[in-house]
């Protein structure tokens, strides 16, 4: 017992001495955590995150339907004007001026818009928007969908419609997604999976982008500074890279841990907190499947259904594949350039691999198990993103997992033999800005 | 004994012979001298020496072993162009600079601490590069070269950017070494330092050796010595001499080079005929001249090829 712990001790003492990889890992993992930058990207990223991904959702949902303007409503029926206004009084007023004066008014910028309800809307179901020209696709959508909704009320009722059948009409039909399992079956949350998908592959995305430029901008800074040269006179140079990359994707590995153990604090205190923000819905609220069910658990009005391991695995997996890909390249760019402005040109096919899969995000998205998601999610460049919002999207059958990690293993073992051919001549080499055709050479000369 | 030997490296970049079949062998606690015109291959030969490059061609030898990146940690290099990290802490690069080269945390922050207090920079552990001046930053540099004890240190131009007092701070240091057995390789410019601290040089032009050999005897041996005479009298006797040998003459002093003692001897005897003489001196020629001499020489035949 005795011997074994001595000879673990020799070893791990040997194992320490010896490996610089180890030191240089060690140096750029603290250095970087103690950095101001690390405290800061920690609380800014996932704000930076949220704001890039829920915006143009936001403004794609809600913007196209929505004025500003103000709208005279002229109406020769008696009565759909006053339901119009009472619908918006935002937006609508009842006016009595004639058609001359109104139109007076839109040329000596008065009004915005004037709508001509006319007598027999309910027959023709045409109605006429007089503006100064423009005004946004917004205004007209406004108009039709707050009239027609309107119109459409009307008739039914007309048509001696009981009210079970207006509210149906207007509210439409109700599909919840239902998942078969060999256990049976189970509530399906179709929507959340997509979306938390499309989080992870953007989170994936970003991690890699910036990381990988931590990586390059801090191989050009030793470069620049000379560094190097005492770098090189004490280790190989493949050490030196791997120990950079190994100690910064520690650093993004730790990052991921931090908000991981945030966002589980914030989890079980929202258990907790949050019915005392949404107590216990309206009884007379019509009732669906999911708020029955989240309010026989925890009187949540809404639910999160668990997200299954495989897709924290998958996630934690892609990542750091994506990452040790990306970043063994980014270090090589680093090391053939003199300073950050040089390094644009040769970054171009790097950042287009990495922006080519979130182009394509909402459309594999919508369909995660068309023949594109599954050929685009199994070129390797492209898969850390796309696999990983499709694991998390859907079930992806068992040989296409299988076979994106062996093709991103295989990449990511081709990119760090080519990065590390790179880096060990370009590293030492000054002078003008090199070329791809440089790089090529570079990676067939042999020492 | 010996402890680096080069045998005869070769190194290639394109068409361009950087080094070109250089050998030479540098004996245990000799300073020794590595010198040559800018760009000659002086740092492609300590890049070749300290495992940063490998040569096309040859063989390094250091302790009598072949030359592989565990020897790096037996050496200690100061590169022509310093690189320290401007934003982290004097302690900290120091401490990750001295572990790289194989010693512990631990041993690494004592010999930083003992390091900082000798070359006066007490107080300095947690100050940023950024906030240090030129010279301090030099120290720090320095620092990194000797702390882990190495056997072998290599200096390129160890004394640019410090004061005269500085200099020769670092200069005792390194005397200091050398008699504590630490062997040296010092590449500069500045031949009075190389005067005055190197045992053995070998300098190199265009890849290639032109000059190698104890310090002593290549200035001795080097067949340009000059003479100097102080007198007073005529000075009819320097009317023969001839004119192109002249260095400096005036009223009552001439400087000249002459090729052999006696010929020395020759103009003495003329000259005492006719003048009393108050000095007689027979001068080495300073490295300075014969750095220019060997350089114009070996460019004159490379052009030739």
């Amino acid at each position: 017992m005795k011997f074994l712990l001595m000879l673990y001790k020799k070893v791990w003492k040997n194992m320490k001495k010896s490996n610089k990889m180890w030191t240089i890992l060690q140096f750029e993992f603290l250095t970087r955590v103690k950095a101001k930058g690390f405290i800061i990207s920690t609380i800014l990223g996932p704000l930076f995150l949220i704001v890039i991904m829920v915006i143009p959702a936001l403004i794609a949902t809600t913007s196209i339907s929505e004025t500003s303007k103000q709208m005279a409503v002229l109406d020769d029926t008696g009565y759909i004007g006053k339901l119009l206004v009472d619908s918006d009084k935002s937006k609508f007023f009842l006016t009595n001026k004639t058609p001359q004066e109104l139109k007076k008014e839109i040329l000596n910028d008065k009004l915005d818009a004037y709508i001509h309800i006319p007598a027999n809307v309910l027959e023709t179901g045409k109605v006429e928007v007089y503006t100064p020209g423009g005004g946004g696709i917004g205004l007209l959508e406004t108009v039709k969908n707050k009239l027609g909704d309107i119109i459409l009320e009307k008739k039914l009722l007309d048509a001696r419609a009981d009210s079970s059948l207006v509210n149906f009409v207007k509210n439409g039909i109700d599909v919840s997604s239902i998942k078969v399992t060999e256990a049976g079956i189970e509530k399906d949350y179709t929507e959340f999976y997509s979306i938390f998908g499309y989080f992870l592959g953007f989170l994936i995305y970003g991690l890699m982008f910036s990381y990988g430029g931590i990586v390059m901008r801090g191989v050009i800074q030793e470069k620049a500074n000379r560094i190097v040269e005492i770098l090189n006179s004490s280790a190989k140079p493949m050490q030196i890279m791997m120990g950079k990359i190994f100690g910064i994707g520690a650093v993004g590995l730790f990052q991921l841990l931090i908000w991981g153990v945030i966002i589980i604090i914030l989890s079980i205190a929202g258990s907790s907190l949050l019915p005392m923000f949404f107590p216990s819905s309206n009884p007379t609220e019509i009732i669906n499947g999911a708020t029955a069910m989240a309010q026989t658990k925890g009187s949540l009005p809404f639910d999160i259904p668990v997200i299954p391991i495989s897709v924290w695995i998958g996630f934690v997996f892609f990542f750091f594949a994506g990452y040790f890909m990306y970043a063994s390249l980014f270090a090589a760019i680093g090391s053939a350039v003199n300073q950050e402005e040089d390094a644009q040109q040769l970054q171009m096919p790097i950042t287009m691999a990495l922006i080519i899969p979130i182009l394509f995000m909402p459309v594999i998205m919508g369909n995660p198990d068309s023949t594109l998601a599954t050929i685009l999610s199994l070129i390797p460049p492209f898969t850390p993103i796309l696999m990983t919002a499709r694991i998390a999207a859907t079930t992806v059958a068992s040989w296409q997992i299988l076979l994106s990690v062996v093709l991103t293993l295989g990449t990511l073992l081709l990119s760090i033999w080519i990065a590390a051919k790179i880096y060990r001549i370009g590293i030492l080499s000054y002078g003008k800005k090199p070329s791809f055709k440089d790089l090529i050479k570079w990676l067939k000369t042999s020492e | 004994m010996e402890i680096l030997k080069v045998d005869s490296i070769l190194k290639q970049f394109g068409t361009y012979r950087a080094v070109d079949n250089v050998s030479f062998s540098v004996e245990e606690g000799k300073i020794f001298g590595l010198l040559g015109p800018n760009g000659a291959g002086k740092t492609t030969t300590i890049r070749i020496i300290t495992n940063i490059i490998l040569p096309d061609n040859g063989e390094v030898y250091l302790f009598g072993e072949k030359m592989n990146s565990s020897l790096q940690d037996a050496i200690g290099y100061l590169p022509e162009e310093r690189g320290l990290y401007k934003k982290y802490k004097v302690i900290e690069q120091l401490e990750y600079f001295g572990m790289l080269k194989g010693l512990t945390q631990r041993q690494a922050n004592a010999q930083a601490k003992y390091w900082l207090n000798r070359v006066g920079a007490d107080g300095w552990e947690n100050k940023k590069i950024e906030e240090l001046s030129k010279g301090m930053a030099q120290k720090v540099q320095f620092i990194i070269t000797v702390m882990h004890n190495p056997k072998f240190i290599i200096l390129d131009e160890p004394f640019s950017g410090f004061d005269p007092i500085n200099t020769d701070l670092i200069k005792h240091i390194i005397m200091e070494l050398k008699e504590q057995g630490t062997t040296f390789i010092l590449s500069t410019h500045q031949m009075h330092q190389v005067e005055m601290l190197c045992d053995e040089i070998l300098m190199i032009n265009i890849g290639k050796v032109v000059l190698y050999g104890n310090l002593r005897d290549v200035k001795k041996n080097y067949g340009k010595n000059h003479l100097i005479i102080e007198f007073s009298g005529t000075g009819s006797f320097t009317n023969s001499i001839d004119k192109e040998k002249i260095i400096d003459i005036s009223e009552n002093r001439l400087e000249m080079k002459i090729s052999s003692y006696s010929e020395a001897q020759a103009i003495l005897r003329q000259a005492a005929s006719e003048n009393e003489i108050t000095k007689f001196e027979i001068v080495e020629p300073s490295l300075n001249e014969i750095f220019i001499d060997v350089v114009q020489k070996s460019m004159e035949e490379y052009e030739k090829i």
